[in-house]
Protein backbone atom coordinates (compact mmCIF):
# COMPACT_ATOMS: atom_id res chain seq x y z
CA UNK A 1 0.00 0.00 0.00
CA UNK A 2 1.20 3.29 -0.75
CA UNK A 3 3.04 5.94 2.16
CA UNK A 4 1.25 9.45 1.99
CA UNK A 5 2.41 12.27 3.83
CA UNK A 6 -0.08 15.97 3.70
CA UNK A 7 2.90 18.35 3.24
CA UNK A 8 1.07 21.89 3.29
CA UNK A 9 -2.24 21.22 2.24
CA UNK A 10 -0.71 18.51 -0.48
CA UNK A 11 -1.16 14.79 -0.46
CA UNK A 12 2.30 13.04 -2.01
CA UNK A 13 2.89 9.52 -2.19
CA UNK A 14 6.05 8.05 -1.13
CA UNK A 15 5.72 4.52 -2.74
CA UNK A 16 6.15 1.73 -0.02
CA UNK A 17 8.87 3.55 2.29
CA UNK A 18 8.66 6.85 3.58
CA UNK A 19 11.55 8.86 4.41
CA UNK A 20 12.09 7.65 7.89
CA UNK A 21 12.54 11.32 9.58
CA UNK A 22 11.73 14.71 9.36
CA UNK A 23 15.22 15.67 8.97
CA UNK A 24 15.47 12.87 6.00
CA UNK A 25 12.00 14.48 4.10
CA UNK A 26 13.28 17.35 4.26
CA UNK A 27 17.03 16.60 2.71
CA UNK A 28 14.46 14.77 0.22
CA UNK A 29 12.89 18.05 -0.74
CA UNK A 30 16.04 20.11 -1.07
CA UNK A 31 14.65 22.06 1.91
CA UNK A 32 17.46 23.86 4.07
CA UNK A 33 17.11 22.61 7.70
CA UNK A 34 18.31 25.95 9.27
CA UNK A 35 15.66 27.93 8.04
CA UNK A 36 12.75 26.34 7.59
CA UNK A 37 9.80 25.71 11.19
CA UNK A 38 7.70 22.93 11.49
CA UNK A 39 4.75 21.61 12.66
CA UNK A 40 3.55 17.58 12.26
CA UNK A 41 0.11 16.97 13.31
CA UNK A 42 -0.35 19.90 15.00
CA UNK A 43 2.97 20.11 17.18
CA UNK A 44 5.63 22.12 16.79
CA UNK A 45 9.04 20.03 16.32
CA UNK A 46 11.86 22.31 17.31
CA UNK A 47 15.03 22.30 14.67
CA UNK A 48 16.86 20.39 17.31
CA UNK A 49 14.66 17.61 16.89
CA UNK A 50 13.96 16.74 12.93
CA UNK A 51 16.02 13.63 13.48
CA UNK A 52 14.67 12.40 15.74
CA UNK A 53 11.04 13.01 14.75
CA UNK A 54 9.78 9.89 12.66
CA UNK A 55 6.89 10.29 10.45
CA UNK A 56 4.54 7.93 10.18
CA UNK A 57 1.56 7.17 7.37
CA UNK A 58 -0.79 10.43 6.80
CA UNK A 59 1.18 12.48 8.58
CA UNK A 60 -0.25 15.94 8.44
CA UNK A 61 2.89 17.94 8.00
CA UNK A 62 3.48 21.97 7.31
CA UNK A 63 6.41 23.15 6.78
CA UNK A 64 6.85 27.33 6.92
CA UNK A 65 9.63 29.73 6.76
CA UNK A 66 9.90 33.70 6.82
CA UNK A 67 8.86 35.81 4.00
CA UNK A 68 8.92 39.40 3.42
CA UNK A 69 6.11 41.17 5.21
CA UNK A 70 4.55 44.16 6.90
CA UNK B 1 19.39 60.80 22.90
CA UNK B 2 16.06 60.36 23.29
CA UNK B 3 15.41 56.96 23.32
CA UNK B 4 12.78 54.83 22.53
CA UNK B 5 12.08 51.51 24.78
CA UNK B 6 9.78 48.82 24.23
CA UNK B 7 9.22 45.94 26.33
CA UNK B 8 13.20 47.21 27.96
CA UNK B 9 14.37 46.88 24.72
CA UNK B 10 16.11 50.54 23.64
CA UNK B 11 15.80 52.18 20.17
CA UNK B 12 17.76 55.07 18.98
CA UNK B 13 15.77 55.09 15.51
CA UNK B 14 11.98 55.59 15.93
CA UNK B 15 11.36 54.10 12.55
CA UNK B 16 10.42 50.58 12.08
CA UNK B 17 10.07 49.10 8.55
CA UNK B 18 8.24 46.12 7.15
CA UNK B 19 10.11 43.48 4.40
CA UNK B 20 7.09 42.66 1.86
CA UNK B 21 6.92 44.21 -1.59
CA UNK B 22 10.37 45.01 -2.31
CA UNK B 23 11.68 43.82 -6.06
CA UNK B 24 14.45 42.27 -4.74
CA UNK B 25 15.85 41.43 -1.53
CA UNK B 26 18.66 43.49 -2.06
CA UNK B 27 17.01 46.09 -2.94
CA UNK B 28 15.16 45.75 0.48
CA UNK B 29 18.54 45.43 2.56
CA UNK B 30 19.37 48.78 0.76
CA UNK B 31 16.22 50.19 2.14
CA UNK B 32 16.93 48.75 5.43
CA UNK B 33 19.83 50.38 5.47
CA UNK B 34 18.93 53.56 4.61
CA UNK B 35 16.16 53.67 6.74
CA UNK B 36 18.47 53.95 9.52
CA UNK B 37 15.96 51.15 11.15
CA UNK B 38 16.48 49.18 14.10
CA UNK B 39 13.73 46.54 13.74
CA UNK B 40 11.88 45.21 10.59
CA UNK B 41 9.02 42.94 10.71
CA UNK B 42 8.86 39.36 8.66
CA UNK B 43 5.87 37.01 8.09
CA UNK B 44 5.96 33.29 7.74
CA UNK B 45 4.35 31.64 4.96
CA UNK B 46 4.47 27.98 3.62
CA UNK B 47 7.60 26.81 1.95
CA UNK B 48 6.80 26.48 -1.77
CA UNK B 49 7.88 22.45 -2.59
CA UNK B 50 8.39 23.53 -5.87
CA UNK B 51 10.88 26.54 -5.39
CA UNK B 52 12.29 25.64 -1.69
CA UNK B 53 15.25 27.90 -1.29
CA UNK B 54 14.09 31.58 -1.77
CA UNK B 55 15.47 32.93 1.75
CA UNK B 56 14.61 36.35 3.12
CA UNK B 57 16.62 35.62 6.30
CA UNK B 58 20.17 35.89 4.78
CA UNK B 59 19.08 39.23 2.94
CA UNK B 60 18.37 40.74 6.83
CA UNK B 61 21.40 41.59 9.13
CA UNK B 62 20.64 39.82 11.62
CA UNK B 63 23.16 41.41 14.26
CA UNK B 64 21.98 44.89 13.02
CA UNK B 65 18.61 44.42 12.91
CA UNK B 66 15.58 42.77 15.24
CA UNK B 67 13.43 40.91 13.75
CA UNK B 68 9.65 41.06 14.59
CA UNK B 69 8.12 38.16 13.36
CA UNK B 70 3.83 39.10 12.42
CA UNK B 71 1.46 37.03 12.85
CA UNK B 72 -0.36 38.25 9.20
CA UNK B 73 -2.50 35.58 7.58
CA UNK B 74 -4.14 35.26 10.47
CA UNK B 75 -8.35 35.55 10.62
CA UNK B 76 -8.88 34.84 14.04
CA UNK B 77 -7.31 34.75 17.82
CA UNK B 78 -6.44 30.94 16.98
CA UNK B 79 -4.34 31.22 13.94
CA UNK B 80 -2.46 34.16 15.02
CA UNK B 81 -1.22 32.44 18.32
CA UNK B 82 -0.53 29.12 16.18
CA UNK B 83 1.71 31.25 14.15
CA UNK B 84 3.58 33.38 17.12
CA UNK B 85 4.30 29.93 18.63
CA UNK B 86 5.46 28.98 14.68
CA UNK B 87 7.97 31.76 14.51
CA UNK B 88 9.14 31.76 18.24
CA UNK B 89 10.06 27.68 17.04
CA UNK B 90 12.49 28.96 14.69
CA UNK B 91 13.71 32.44 16.25
CA UNK B 92 13.94 32.08 20.18
CA UNK B 93 12.09 35.46 19.51
CA UNK B 94 9.65 35.80 21.68
CA UNK B 95 8.49 39.40 20.01
CA UNK B 96 5.35 39.58 18.11
CA UNK B 97 3.38 41.90 16.15
CA UNK B 98 0.08 40.57 16.63
CA UNK B 99 -2.18 40.93 13.48
CA UNK B 100 -5.35 39.24 12.79
CA UNK B 101 -7.39 40.12 9.62
CA UNK B 102 -10.08 38.09 8.49
CA UNK B 103 -10.74 40.39 5.62
CA UNK B 104 -9.06 40.57 3.23
CA UNK B 105 -10.26 44.05 1.27
CA UNK B 106 -9.92 46.36 3.96
CA UNK B 107 -7.41 44.22 6.00
CA UNK B 108 -8.92 46.17 8.99
CA UNK B 109 -7.79 44.53 12.32
CA UNK B 110 -10.61 42.21 14.29
CA UNK B 111 -10.07 43.69 17.90
CA UNK B 112 -12.16 40.86 19.96
CA UNK B 113 -9.99 38.12 18.20
CA UNK B 114 -6.58 40.47 18.96
CA UNK B 115 -7.59 40.86 22.69
CA UNK B 116 -8.46 37.04 22.62
CA UNK B 117 -4.91 36.32 21.21
CA UNK B 118 -2.84 38.91 23.26
CA UNK B 119 -4.86 37.49 26.36
CA UNK B 120 -3.17 33.81 25.41
CA UNK B 121 0.26 35.31 23.99
CA UNK B 122 0.95 37.27 27.10
CA UNK B 123 0.16 34.19 29.12
CA UNK B 124 2.98 32.43 27.47
CA UNK B 125 5.48 34.62 27.83
CA UNK B 126 5.33 36.95 24.11
CA UNK B 127 6.13 40.48 23.95
CA UNK B 128 3.05 41.80 22.07
CA UNK B 129 2.83 44.71 19.71
CA UNK B 130 -0.80 44.28 18.54
CA UNK B 131 -2.11 46.43 15.27
CA UNK B 132 -5.52 47.71 15.95
CA UNK B 133 -7.93 49.87 14.46
CA UNK B 134 -7.72 53.25 16.27
CA UNK B 135 -9.87 52.32 19.17
CA UNK B 136 -8.66 54.20 22.52
CA UNK B 137 -10.86 51.66 24.45
CA UNK B 138 -9.14 48.92 22.51
CA UNK B 139 -5.89 50.17 23.24
CA UNK B 140 -6.75 50.81 27.09
CA UNK B 141 -8.41 47.49 27.22
CA UNK B 142 -4.69 46.12 25.08
CA UNK B 143 -2.26 48.12 27.37
CA UNK B 144 -3.58 46.73 30.70
CA UNK B 145 -3.40 42.90 29.89
CA UNK B 146 0.07 43.43 28.90
CA UNK B 147 1.15 44.84 25.55
CA UNK B 148 4.12 46.45 24.94
CA UNK B 149 3.14 49.08 22.48
CA UNK B 150 -0.23 49.43 21.23
CA UNK B 151 -0.49 50.37 16.77
CA UNK B 152 -3.11 52.10 15.61
CA UNK B 153 -3.35 52.13 11.78
CA UNK B 154 -3.71 55.60 10.35
CA UNK B 155 -5.16 53.90 7.22
CA UNK B 156 -6.07 50.64 5.47
CA UNK B 157 -2.54 48.69 4.60
CA UNK B 158 -0.54 49.17 1.81
CA UNK B 159 -3.11 52.33 0.89
CA UNK B 160 -0.89 54.91 1.28
CA UNK B 161 -3.70 57.15 2.04
CA UNK B 162 -2.23 59.07 5.69
CA UNK B 163 -3.47 59.82 9.00
CA UNK B 164 -7.14 59.42 8.21
CA UNK B 165 -7.56 58.45 12.25
CA UNK B 166 -5.82 61.43 13.98
CA UNK B 167 -8.66 62.48 16.09
CA UNK B 168 -8.57 59.31 17.89
CA UNK B 169 -4.83 58.56 17.96
CA UNK B 170 -4.44 61.93 19.28
CA UNK B 171 -7.13 60.58 22.04
CA UNK B 172 -4.45 57.08 22.09
CA UNK B 173 -1.57 58.85 22.47
CA UNK B 174 -3.16 61.26 25.47
CA UNK B 175 -4.05 58.35 27.38
CA UNK B 176 -1.69 55.50 26.69
CA UNK B 177 1.25 54.22 29.34
CA UNK B 178 2.89 52.45 26.57
CA UNK B 179 4.67 53.25 23.24
CA UNK B 180 1.94 54.37 20.67
CA UNK B 181 3.35 53.42 17.42
CA UNK B 182 1.54 54.33 14.45
CA UNK B 183 1.11 51.54 11.68
CA UNK B 184 0.13 51.13 8.16
CA UNK B 185 -1.40 53.94 5.80
CA UNK B 186 1.42 56.21 6.00
CA UNK B 187 2.10 56.84 2.01
CA UNK B 188 4.54 59.91 2.40
CA UNK B 189 7.21 60.98 4.84
CA UNK B 190 5.38 64.04 5.37
CA UNK B 191 2.79 61.46 7.13
CA UNK B 192 5.18 59.75 9.37
CA UNK B 193 6.09 63.60 10.56
CA UNK B 194 2.53 64.31 10.89
CA UNK B 195 2.57 61.12 13.40
CA UNK B 196 5.90 62.11 15.25
CA UNK B 197 4.37 66.06 15.53
CA UNK B 198 1.25 64.63 17.50
CA UNK B 199 3.41 62.64 19.61
CA UNK B 200 3.21 59.51 17.94
CA UNK B 201 6.64 57.45 19.75
CA UNK B 202 7.65 55.60 16.44
CA UNK B 203 5.83 54.60 12.95
CA UNK B 204 5.77 51.78 11.46
CA UNK B 205 6.02 51.74 7.58
CA UNK B 206 6.14 49.22 4.38
CA UNK B 207 4.64 50.09 1.36
CA UNK B 208 5.51 53.26 1.10
CA UNK B 209 8.66 52.88 0.77
CA UNK B 210 8.52 49.17 -0.96
CA UNK B 211 6.15 50.61 -3.82
CA UNK B 212 8.01 53.80 -4.02
CA UNK B 213 10.17 54.73 -7.61
CA UNK B 214 13.17 54.44 -5.38
CA UNK B 215 12.88 52.56 -2.48
CA UNK B 216 16.46 53.43 -1.10
CA UNK B 217 16.20 57.39 -1.20
CA UNK B 218 12.54 57.36 -0.08
CA UNK B 219 13.73 55.17 2.89
CA UNK B 220 15.93 57.68 3.60
CA UNK B 221 13.17 60.46 3.11
CA UNK B 222 11.13 58.86 6.23
CA UNK B 223 14.63 58.66 8.07
CA UNK B 224 14.83 62.40 8.14
CA UNK B 225 10.70 62.99 7.83
CA UNK B 226 10.95 60.90 11.38
CA UNK B 227 13.20 62.40 12.99
CA UNK B 228 11.99 66.07 12.28
CA UNK B 229 8.53 64.64 12.90
CA UNK B 230 10.06 63.98 16.71
CA UNK B 231 12.24 67.04 17.04
CA UNK B 232 9.31 69.38 15.89
CA UNK B 233 7.29 67.66 18.74
CA UNK B 234 9.72 68.48 21.40
CA UNK B 235 10.00 71.87 20.26
CA UNK B 236 6.74 72.97 21.06
CA UNK B 237 5.07 73.80 18.23
CA UNK B 238 3.33 77.05 17.87
CA UNK B 239 -0.52 77.83 18.48
CA UNK B 240 -2.74 77.87 15.97
CA UNK B 241 -5.14 80.48 15.38
CA UNK B 242 -7.84 81.01 13.01
CA UNK B 243 -7.57 84.91 12.45
CA UNK B 244 -4.09 86.34 11.34
CA UNK B 245 -1.43 86.88 13.38
CA UNK B 246 1.45 89.56 12.15
CA UNK B 247 4.67 88.59 11.56
CA UNK B 248 6.35 91.94 11.02
CA UNK B 249 5.84 95.05 13.53
CA UNK B 250 2.42 96.60 13.72
CA UNK B 251 4.05 100.32 14.07
CA UNK B 252 6.46 102.59 11.67
CA UNK B 253 4.58 101.92 8.46
CA UNK B 254 5.85 103.91 5.41
CA UNK B 255 2.30 105.86 4.56
CA UNK B 256 1.14 108.69 2.93
CA UNK B 257 -1.19 110.04 5.48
Amino acid sequence: MDKRLKINGQIRDFGDQLPPTLSELLKLLHIDQATVVAEVDGRIIPRTAFGQTELKDDAVIELVRFVGGG
Amino acid sequence: MDKLVIAGQEFESRLFIGTGKYASNAIMAQSIEASGTQMVTVALRRVDIDNPNDNLLAAIDRKKYLLLPNTSGARDAAEAVRLARLARAATGIAWVKLEVTPDPYYLLPDGEETLKATAELVKEGFIVLPYINADPILAKKLQDIGTATVMPLAAPIGSNKGIKTRDAIEIIIEQATVPVVVDAGLGAPSHAAEAMEMGADAVLVNTAIAAAADPIAMASAFKLAVAAGRLAYQSGLAAQSHRASASSPLTGFLRSE
